[in-house]
């Protein structure tokens, strides 16, 4: 009788976030109808998360070998400055700032992971710091402000375009398809597709999960755990350098901070998915739902008219419920 | 000057399923050096706990000065004045803070009731008496983290005598120290002895400095006391190993025969980086079993750490068939197929959240993967093949071998390393915690490993099991090998001798 009771409860843990998700969706139908349970409403939703499981992935694969990135909003938006300087500054290709993006998120992920695997310092910590240099090397590379049609560039970038500071030509077409759907919703199903593959499919994806329940035993197993701690961290820049692109298209312009606020709401979002169905893993579609959790709540919440301001509290609260389901049945040492 | 006796009457404990001590008589006095010598698992800690009120559950009766006395709590040891080091010194210092501050530590957290602030001038000043009568010289401003060993036992020792002190017992104090530093440590005690006429208890496995400073012994084996005896000019090494031995072997297992072939398996002149091993020379033969022999301490795992690259080498070289091995970390000694099955089964040799059939595919994955992609079915059909022949009991291959029992998750700790294919299996202590039967199981997994033309190094503080299952054995101490034996050809005594450090005869 108590161990099906027990079963029952773990259950009951295990599926919290799904039960809220569809309650919630039941609720705001019954409040709202059609207007919430809709298909202009669900793209909606789904275009709104987008951006939050990106980076959300960024912070999965970081988290799934025991690591943590507490850098990955600022240096999202310093890849947003970047993005949009190559676009709008020098006029280059889309395709080359998109791949310029990614290789500069990797280059500066580096500085990162020589903190974290050479110098040893504690992944919380190091990212922690690293904050503010982004912040701070950001706005030194854009002049102080936001990039975005019509703005000056930064003087610098004058040397290489002959003195010429006045933006060129502004967003094309294309570009702003990036932040819009059906191409936003694409790009977030590409990336979870991604990292699902890396982690469920692939060794790496086991080296890593080993690694994140004890990195004594993997190493001992014989797996290389600086390598694959590294090659984490290469994926979790790939993340950030999208998560930061699709920020900048979605907004038109790379903003001060523009993506700085996304890091909160995708820890809240892998803490969310790790506990879904007994995982007790970081895993990507875990994410996904955590993310889309939360999202929901959100949507459903200011279109019953709730005030906006006080949608923080509510996030912050599910995370709390998520956190406690994780941790408050663990054994004490 | 007056002595104060403090004794046991009957004291007994029992842990589930084992009966730590059974019905202990024993008595020391002040004023007296007094050696507690034993094998591994004696009961000498557990007794010393005792005393020092650390081992509340004690039954029988612990007599002060003849008055019985409750030692049911570390303040009730400590208000008649027992203290204790214990060997784990960091355990006991707060790194961060001041030589003042560990040395008056007790008096900072007890009587500092009603007081708010601290009187640094006054903590140091009395640190510096305390250190002065140990005839010690540390500097009471220096932080702790920055002393060496030596010198934290030190900062112990005057917290210990800080207080009101008569009984002074110390946890394998020498284990770690150089011998200068052992040196040192001696002047001290016997410091203590002649000044403050305090009895030191000196828990101990080496029987030279039992010899050189103690006034008496007491040797215990399978939680009872052997014998009490003083130590006069007649006493010998020798009888006190055989006091330390006597029981036989009773859980006895065949020993199976094997082709032996020729020398695969060698090192030459290893040492670690940090000292933990050094000049180590040996080899193993195809089918071999090789026993690794020595106390905790001696260095047995971390010599089985060095070979397999979980600590760095600093020099010396290890050959395969005469290829010269490059193993820098555990990655690389697995690509040379060096398989290490450590002592720590739960926290080092297997994946307690993952299971089976994960555990099983660690340390072989890249034989289970097209494309880097994991082949399910392969690793599944691989973990069905080692769960029967092994015959590990779980339910299923999808159970998380936290679930299993300790016997189990060592088949699982060892058949992860048969399914990479090893050709160099080393064993840390792998019968430590499994019962009787299991530990069964693992020696005929163990021999068929040596018949299949593997060679195994086995390191076990278990003389018996070196005994019943090696061809041949290094004997370590102090991180050296100090005897090579042939299993037929010796006995406990004989490596309980060499592990002991009492023969010290240079080994080449």
């Amino acid at each position: 009788m108590s161990t099906s009771k027990k079963s029952v409860g773990k259950m009951l843990v295990n599926w919290a976030a799904v039960l809220v998700l569809v309650l919630s969706i039941i609720v705001f139908t019954l409040i709202k109808g059609t207007a919430f349970f809709s298909w202009s409403n669900l793209i909606t939703v789904l275009r709104s998360m987008s951006t939050v499981t990106i980076f959300a992935l960024a912070a999965t694969v970081s988290m799934a070998p025991d690591g943590f990135d507490m850098s990955a909003g600022t240096l999202g938006t310093f890849c947003a400055y970047v993005f949009a300087s190559f676009f709008l500054w020098f006029g280059m290709p889309l395709w080359l700032c998109i791949v310029l993006t990614i290789v500069f998120a990797m280059v500066m992920y580096l500085l990162t992971m020589f903190l974290i695997l050479v110098c040893k310092v504690p992944d919380m910590l190091a990212t922690c710091a690293l904050q503010f240099v982004h912040t701070g090397l950001g706005l030194a590379y854009t002049g102080g402000g936001s990039i975005s049609a019509g703005l000056k560039a930064a003087s610098w970038a004058g040397i290489f375009k002959g003195g010429d500071l006045a933006p060129a030509s502004g967003w094309s077409p294309a570009s702003k398809m990036l932040g819009t759907d059906p191409w936003v919703i694409i790009i977030m199903l590409i990336c979870v597709a991604i990292c699902f593959i890396l982690l469920e499919r692939t060794k790496y994806g086991r080296y890593l999960y080993a690694m994140g329940g004890n990195k004594t035993a993997a190493k001992l197993s014989g797996i290389n755990v600086k390598k694959m701690r590294f090659m984490a961290g290469m994926f979790a820049a790939l993340f950030i350098a999208v998560g930061g692109i699709v920020v900048c298209s979605k907004n038109q312009a790379a903003q001060v901070n523009g993506s700085d606020g996304y890091l909160m709401s995708s820890l809240a979002a892998v803490f969310i998915g790790r506990s879904i169905g007994g995982r007790e893993k970081y895993n990507a579609i875990g994410t996904a739902i955590g993310a889309l959790l939360i999202t929901v709540l959100e949507n459903g919440m200011t279109m019953s008219g709730v005030v906006y301001y006080i949608l923080p509290a509510v996030k912050g609260a599910v995370l709390c419920l998520a956190l406690v389901a994780a941790y408050a049945t663990s054994k004490d040492d | 000057m007056e002595k104060i006796t403090l004794g046991t009457k009957d004291v007994s404990i029992e842990f589930p399923g084992v009966k730590a001590l059974s019905n202990i008589d024993f008595e020391v006095s002040t004023g007296v050096i007094h050696a507690l010598m034993g094998a591994n698992g004696a009961g000498k800690s557990t007794l010393m706990k005792v005393l020092a009120g650390a081992n509340p559950t004690y039954t029988g009766q612990v007599y002060y000065n003849g008055q019985p006395v409750e030692l049911r709590h570390p303040l009730d040891a400590k208000k008649l004045g027992i203290q204790i080091v214990y060997q784990e010194v960091d355990m006991a210092l707060a790194p961060n803070l001041t030589v003042a501050e560990n040395v008056m530590f007790n008096d900072i957290v007890m009587n500092m009731k009603g007081k708010l602030f601290m009187n640094y001038a006054r903590v140091r000043k009395e640190a510096r008496e305390v250190l002065k009568q140990l005839n010690v010289d540390i500097d009471v401003r220096r932080i702790c983290s920055t002393l060496s060993l030596a010198q934290k036992q030190m900062v112990l020792i005057a917290r210990a005598i800080q207080n009101e002190c008569n009984f002074l017992i110390l946890d394998e104090p020498t284990a770690p120290l150089s011998d200068s530093e052992t040196d040192e440590l001696f002047r001290v005690v016997r410091h203590l002895r002649e000044t403050h006429n305090m009895a030191i208890i000196f828990i101990t496995h080496r029987i030279h400095e039992v010899l050189r400073i103690c006034d008496s012994y007491t040797v215990m084996r399978g939680g009872m006391i052997v014998d009490t005896t003083p130590i006069t000019e007649k006493t010998t090494s020798k009888e006190i190993v055989d006091k330390m031995l006597g029981r036989s072997f009773e859980e006895n297992f065949p020993k199976e025969i094997c082709d032996i072939g020729d020398k695969a398996f060698v090192v030459e002149n290893l040492t670690e980086r940090n000292g933990k091993v050094k000049n180590i020379n040996m080899y193993v033969r195809k089918g071999e079993i090789v026993g690794i022999a020595g106390l905790v301490g001696g260095g047995k795992t971390e010599l089985c750490k060095t070979l397999f690259g979980a600590y760095r080498a600093s020099s010396g070289k290890i050959t395969y068939n005469g290829n010269e091995l490059k193993i820098k970390t555990p990655a690389d000694a697995v690509k040379n197929r060096i398989a290490l099955v450590p002592e720590e089964r739960r926290k080092e040799g297997v994946l307690v959240a993952e299971t089976v059939n994960f555990n099983l595919a660690a340390a072989s994955l890249n034989r289970f993967c097209k494309l880097s992609f994991v082949n399910e079915r392969a690793t599944a059909k691989n973990a069905k093949h080692f769960v029967d022949e092994l015959q590990i009991a779980t339910p299923s291959i999808r159970q998380k071998v936290a679930f299993l029992s300790g016997g189990n998750q060592q088949k699982v700790a060892v058949g992860k390393w048969l399914a990479a294919d090893s050709d160099v299996y080393i064993f840390d202590e792998p019968t430590k915690g499994v019962d009787v039967g299991a530990k069964q199981e693992i020696f005929r997994l163990i021999n068929q490993i040596a018949k299949d033309g593997n060679c195994v190094i086995y390191a076990t503080c278990e003389n018996s099991e070196l005994l019943s299952i090696t061809d041949r054995m290094y004997v370590m101490f102090d991180g050296k090998i100090t005897a090579e034996l042939e299993t037929k050809n010796t006995n406990e005594a004989e490596i309980m001798r060499y592990s002991t450090g009492e023969v010290q005869e240079a080994f080449a």
